[in-house]
């Protein structure tokens, strides 16, 4: 095709510039994105890991940030505030136990490994690996469920992490499952169960705390019938914890229950029938013919879920506000506190160490669920 | 005579658990919801002296509190509500179309940026952020450090052979939702004092919308890997360039999980609290900072409180009532397969 | 032609009053001002900014945050250079972060040039502690804060017992009324109610229970720390006593305390469901609003109570009181009252524009004037408790607000007792007091109360945060700070 003679810079202009773009569409499509998450996320970031390894402080007319290099992480890790964050362990006796079964099992593993001729990394390396993060989390999560120790901050959001997508993922799942038999009515319950995703996390806190008032809540005559009518779950940490858990269920099993319904709704029906045809019962049809089709899903949904879920922070605030004493203090709430007080070098320390945690749950994650997850399908 | 039977249909009595579960289900959703429908209607001394739970039968209803809020607080609550509207269907279109078309790329094209690269950046970074913390304006420091980037780039960037991939680049696109605001709130502030755009709607509109672009990345990326490339590439071949492609044929067929994420964007932003609360004061005050306020010290009043949810939740679910059948056919695989 | 003209004369001057109108003081002036969430405070300041409107012309704008925002909220606004608060009403504790922070307004040169304010009638207490930093007044009081003890005197009067003179007193009488119904709705009641909620109030309730068995020699010799060296006064005897009495006061009280906070805890007293409270002076006119008062004419107050056995500062020990050791004693008893808090007080924005300033200062000096100050202390939903002399000398205005004469000169006597003794126990006013009391000593305490730490872990971890804290800060000069603040210059 003939550019018309009588324009020709500008016409030339233009195209070029749409044969560039034409050319750099990938850039194109991706750039802004990474863009405007690069400008508002990075500069923020960086700023707060200096304000992590400063102290605040006020003079002569405004703030003053003066570096204090580690010492607002340990304060927090080996501090005044280790208890509080990490908690207290009992006693150590088992922990020589623990150490002996798990090198037992890693020397068995890895030299079954090195007998198969496996590279260094998966003979030697993932086994350690492997190994330290599971000492890590006995000592820092599990220890601490026995009775005796105490938790920090660091354990209770484990806790409502793995709790709260567990059994939201499980709700979620029957729910879903529930729903999309075709009977006559799932699609008012399919809305029905849309609606607590709708609502502001804060006012989900504030309609929990009216509920669970153990003078003027609605259950106060259900306790009372069940014989506690004089249990205060303010004043029991494990109590207010699970206030904090139904909670956290009640408002975010929707979300998985929307994904969990989109990829049933999908899959072809011709061969869940052609599987019952041939005399598989209902527990086989789900294992081995649904199931693969709600991976990918899952896993997406879990790694939201578990994100999101570890910065949790408005329902033990409003319903308890971290009580009895830090009980149910999750890691961002802790951060709050402390930032209320413009201590920010301990909050942004805490970020950061929350940070830490979350990328290592995640890498994990993503190295060893996701790619099995994706791959089924 | 009636149809043959699918193996699989369940018996009455499987039938009987189900309506009894999602029954069950019902009631544990709905009750709560109730109950602060009743607590909007109810007295003080009602809500005080104990659980009341019908109307007209345990207690009278009364509408001091509509009236309150809708009158006495009219005009906060309807800036509050008009704030709350414009921040959360801004940020959700915005934030829908930059992580749509992120999403698209990360599924048609090959990524490969070099690992050295992005460390220079990194430390780029940093060097720019330490030099203006030690003093110096910001306009050298940033020339500085982008100076330094070009420069490495050249030199010490092409050493490094090794390159990361789409996966890659999605985890750290979705890694940006791990850190809590309350920690990059003291920068965040002072970003936006420096633009002059606290206590402003933009502010809010931007936020939201850098928070909110991951989870869209996310959910319409696993969606975009379901619709097959062949329609595509048909018009590829034909000549059509990739804009109009993805505008006109990749958008359409994508249609049900793009209002699916709008929908979840939407809720996000509508509901969120924190960076709300950080960065606006009177002006762009939103509805979940209302709610908050109406906690005092001397015992919350619940009855307000009550009335705020109800004023926040309404639009939201009826949104979502009309676009229910969008949600669940749409939002991770969908209605491709016919 | 007549009619015409009266039309057109009406028409002229409806036309005028507009501009009549407009020729307030501060006419065209907006301000903002930050408080907390309320109603407390809030809705006198709400009501008087209305009326201040009319007056003057001034437009003001109440914003609100929950208490335990406040703090920062003030703070980043005003040394971030964003500005948007001209005037704040805060605690005036924070001054001693705010003043070196450089973000206040020193209000001398309006204070001394404004008569209206009736400067001297304001109790001299409050005079110098509330309102001067640093040898100038930075804000103008319009509360004061005194913690005392309440009691049901119909309750007392069954028991046969006497209001309490000591801690044990205290307990005594909580366990005997433990578990009575003391309001006729046929359920069981409180001994002892205390707002113990974490983040909120509650801390200061554990300092009215430490003072009396800290300090003795008088307000100079401080309840916080060694004036020698700045050491927490935390790992003695009598810490470990007041926390011991603390918890013990858990027993008769509901069984939500832990979550109940000041509103609450006023709530259940004034429907009559407790027989003791610790609490400000809102408790009083509480207790006569028809409203929502079951126990008009049945409350009374007295100063805290205190120790006959008190801390020796040299061993750590608690010892029985001598004349030497308690020179204040009433009765054998060490008493302390615990000016908690100080008293809500307005501080002006330094770096708000000219007539910014002026308008917000007049605002203030408005609320504080007697003629509405006066009226506003007997109104329990206020927040504001007596502070100015004119308070405590006028009966009649209790008297007219619903107080019968005996309660009323009950409820102002233990106040002004609090207001002249000798030994009165001072906040703690030094930079980052926020940190040592509602980071460290409120936490702690929360998780001494939940059962999580046992005592000596407890003054453990107080001691330790607070040394932190004070080494962060530097020794010398929290030390310096804390001696200002207790009066003492140039030792």
């Amino acid at each position: 095709m003939k550019k018309p003679e009588n324009q020709p810079s500008q016409a030339g202009l233009w195209v070029r510039l749409v044969g560039w773009l034409e050319r750099n569409a990938a850039t194109a499509f991706l750039l802004p994105t990474v863009l405007v998450i690069l400008a508002f996320v990075l500069f923020p970031l960086v700023g707060s890991l200096y304000s992590s390894l400063a102290r605040l402080s006020f003079r002569d007319g405004g703030l003053e940030l003066s570096f204090v290099g580690l010492a607002n992480y340990r304060k927090l890790l080996l501090g005044s505030e280790q208890g509080h964050f990490l908690g207290h362990p009992g006693t150590t006796a088992w922990v020589l136990w623990v150490l002996v079964f798990t090198a037992i099992a890693l020397g068995v593993v890895m030299y079954r490994r090195w007998r198969a001729k496996r590279s260094l990394w998966v003979w030697l390396g993932q086994p350690l690996l492997g190994g330290l993060l599971l000492l890590a989390f006995t000592w820092l999560f599990l220890s601490r469920l026995l009775p005796g120790t105490r938790m920090g901050t660091l354990q209770t959001t484990l806790f409502y992490v793995i709790a709260g997508t567990t059994l939201q993922y499980l709700l979620g799942l029957g729910l879903a499952l529930l729903c999309a038999e075709r009977l006559p009515g799932t699609r008012f319950f399919r809305v029905l169960f849309i609606l607590p995703l709708a609502i502001t996390p804060i006012g989900v806190a504030y309609m929990f705390r009216m509920l669970t008032d153990t003078g003027k809540g609605p259950l106060v005559p259900l306790w009372e019938a069940l014989g506690l009518g004089g249990f205060s779950w303010v004043n029991d940490p494990w109590g207010a914890r699970l206030a904090v858990l139904i909670g956290d269920v009640w408002q975010w099993t929707p979300f998985a229950f929307i994904v969990l319904l989109a990829a049933l709704q999908s899959i072809p029906q011709e061969q869940v029938e052609a599987a019952a045809v041939d005399g598989a019962s209902r527990w086989q049809v789900f294992r081995h013919i649904i199931f693969p089709y709600l991976l990918p899903a899952s896993a997406t949904l879990v790694l939201i879920r578990l994100i999101e879920g570890f910065k949790i922070v408005d329902l033990p605030n409003i319903l308890t506000n971290g009580g009895p004493g830090t009980a149910t203090e999750s890691i961002t709430l802790h951060a709050y506190f402390a930032w209320r007080t413009l201590d920010i070098g301990t909050a942004a320390a805490l970020g950061f160490l929350l940070m830490v945690l979350v990328s290592l749950v995640t890498s994990l994650y993503a190295a060893w669920v996701l790619p099995r997850a994706r791959g089924q399908q | 005579m009636s149809r043959p039977r699918s193996p699989l249909a369940p018996s009455p009595w499987q039938v009987g658990l189900t309506y009894l579960a999602l029954g069950l289900a019902s009631v544990f959703v709905l009750f709560p919801l109730y109950w602060l429908i009743i607590t909007s209607f109810k007295l003080p001394v009602d809500v005080n002296s104990g659980p009341f739970y019908l109307p007209w039968v345990d207690f009278k209803p009364s509408l001091h509190a509509w009236e309150y809020v809708l009158g006495t607080l009219g005009p906060d609550v309807r800036r509050a509500y008009a704030n709350t509207a414009v921040v959360a269907l801004s940020s959700a279109l915005l934030a829908l179309f930059l992580g749509t078309s992120a999403a698209y790329a990360l599924t048609r094209f090959q990524y490969r940026p070099r690992v050295g690269a992005i460390v220079l950046f990194i430390a780029c970074l940093v060097l720019t952020v330490a030099l203006v913390a030690l003093g110096m304006p910001w306009l050298p420091a940033v020339g500085l450090g982008l100076a330094g980037l070009i420069l490495g780039l050249q030199t010490l960037g092409r050493r490094f052979k090794k390159h990361l991939g789409n996966d890659e680049i999605a985890l750290w696109l979705i890694s940006n939702r791990i850190l809590p605001p309350v920690v990059v709130v003291i920068p965040i502030y002072l970003l936006f004092q420096q633009l002059g755009l606290l206590d402003t709607r933009t502010a809010l509109i931007i936020s939201y919308t850098v928070i909110n672009v991951p989870i869209a990345v996310w959910l319409m990326r696993d969606y975009f890997q379901n619709i097959p490339h062949d329609i595509e590439e048909c018009a590829q071949i034909d000549g059509a360039s990739r804009y109009r492609i993805f505008w006109t044929i990749v958008l359409p067929l994508a249609a049900p999980g793009l209002v699916a994420t709008f929908l979840l964007l939407l809720v996000f932003a509508w509901n969120e609290y924190l960076l709300a609360l950080f960065l606006s004061k009177a002006n762009s005050q939103t509805m979940p900072l209302m709610v908050a306020a109406m906690s005092g010290t001397r015992g919350t009043e619940w009855w307000y409180m009550s009335v705020i949810i109800v004023l926040m939740i309404l639009p939201v679910v009826i949104l979502a009532l009309v676009l229910e059948r969008y949600i669940e056919r749409g939002l991770i695989v969908g209605a491709v397969k016919g | 032609m007549i009619p015409n003209l009266a039309k057109w004369l009406v028409f002229l001057v409806l036309l005028s009053l507009p501009a009549l109108a407009q020729s307030g003081r501060f006419q065209g002036v907006s301000i903002n001002v930050l408080t907390f969430t309320g109603p407390q405070i809030a809705e006198p300041l709400r009501r008087h900014a209305a009326a201040f409107e009319r007056a003057t012309g001034a437009k003001v704008n109440v914003t609100v945050v929950p208490f335990s925002d406040l703090y920062q909220q003030i703070l980043t606004d005003a040394t971030t250079g964003t500005n948007s608060y001209d005037a704040w009403i805060f605690a005036p504790q924070w001054m001693a972060d705010f003043a070196p922070a450089g973000i206040m307004e020193d209000l001398t040169a309006r204070v001394r040039a404004d008569n209206a304010i009736q400067w001297n009638d304001i109790a001299p207490f409050f005079r110098e502690f509330s309102a001067l930093y640093g040898g100038k007044i930075l804000t103008i009081p319009l509360d004061g804060d005194f913690q005392m003890v309440y009691y049901r005197t119909d309750v007392l009067r069954q028991l046969g017992l006497q209001p309490p003179q000591t801690w044990d007193d205290y307990l005594n009488i909580a366990q005997r009324a433990n578990g009575r119904d003391m309001n006729g709705d046929g359920r069981p009641d409180f001994g002892s109610c205390i707002a113990k909620k974490r983040n909120a109030q509650s801390y200061w309730m554990f300092m009215s229970i430490l003072g009396g068995y800290v300090q003795t020699q008088g307000t100079r010799q401080g309840a916080f720390f060694d004036t020698r060296n700045m050491q927490p006064l935390v790992k003695n005897q009598a810490f470990a006593e007041a926390l011991r009495v603390y918890k013990e006061t858990t027993r008769f009280g509901p069984p939500d305390e832990l979550n109940l906070d000041v509103g609450d805890t006023r709530g259940l007293f004034t429907s009559g469901r407790c027989a003791l409270s610790i609490d400000w002076g809102d408790i009083g006119p509480l207790s006569i609003d028809p409203q929502t008062s079951r126990v008009k004419d049945l409350v009374g107050a007295v100063i805290l109570p205190g120790s006959r056995r008190v801390l020796d500062r040299n061993t750590g020990n608690l010892v029985n009181c001598t004349a030497q050791l308690c020179p204040h004693a009433i009765n054998g008893v060490n008493r302390a009252p615990y000016a908690a808090f100080g008293g809500w007080s307005g501080g002006i924005n330094t770096k708000a524009a000219a007539n910014k300033k002026d308008a917000a200062y007049a605002l203030f000096s408005f609320m504080s004037q007697p003629a509405q100050s006066n009226k506003d202390v007997t109104i329990g939903i206020t927040g504001f408790n007596p502070y100015r002399i004119s308070q405590f000398r006028d009966i009649q205005t209790w008297v007219a607000a619903g107080f019968s004469e005996a309660g009323a000169r009950n409820y102002l006597n233990a106040i002004q007792q609090s207001l002249n003794s000798p030994n009165m126990v001072l906040d703690l006013r030094i930079p980052k007091a926020q940190q040592y009391q509602q980071v460290v000593l409120d936490r702690v305490l929360s998780e001494y109360l939940a059962g999580q730490l046992t005592i000596p872990q407890a003054q453990e971890q107080i001691h330790n945060g607070w040394e932190e804290i004070t080494n962060a800060e530097g020794r010398q000069k929290q030390l310096q700070a804390y001696l200002a603040s207790l009066g003492i210059t140039g030792r």
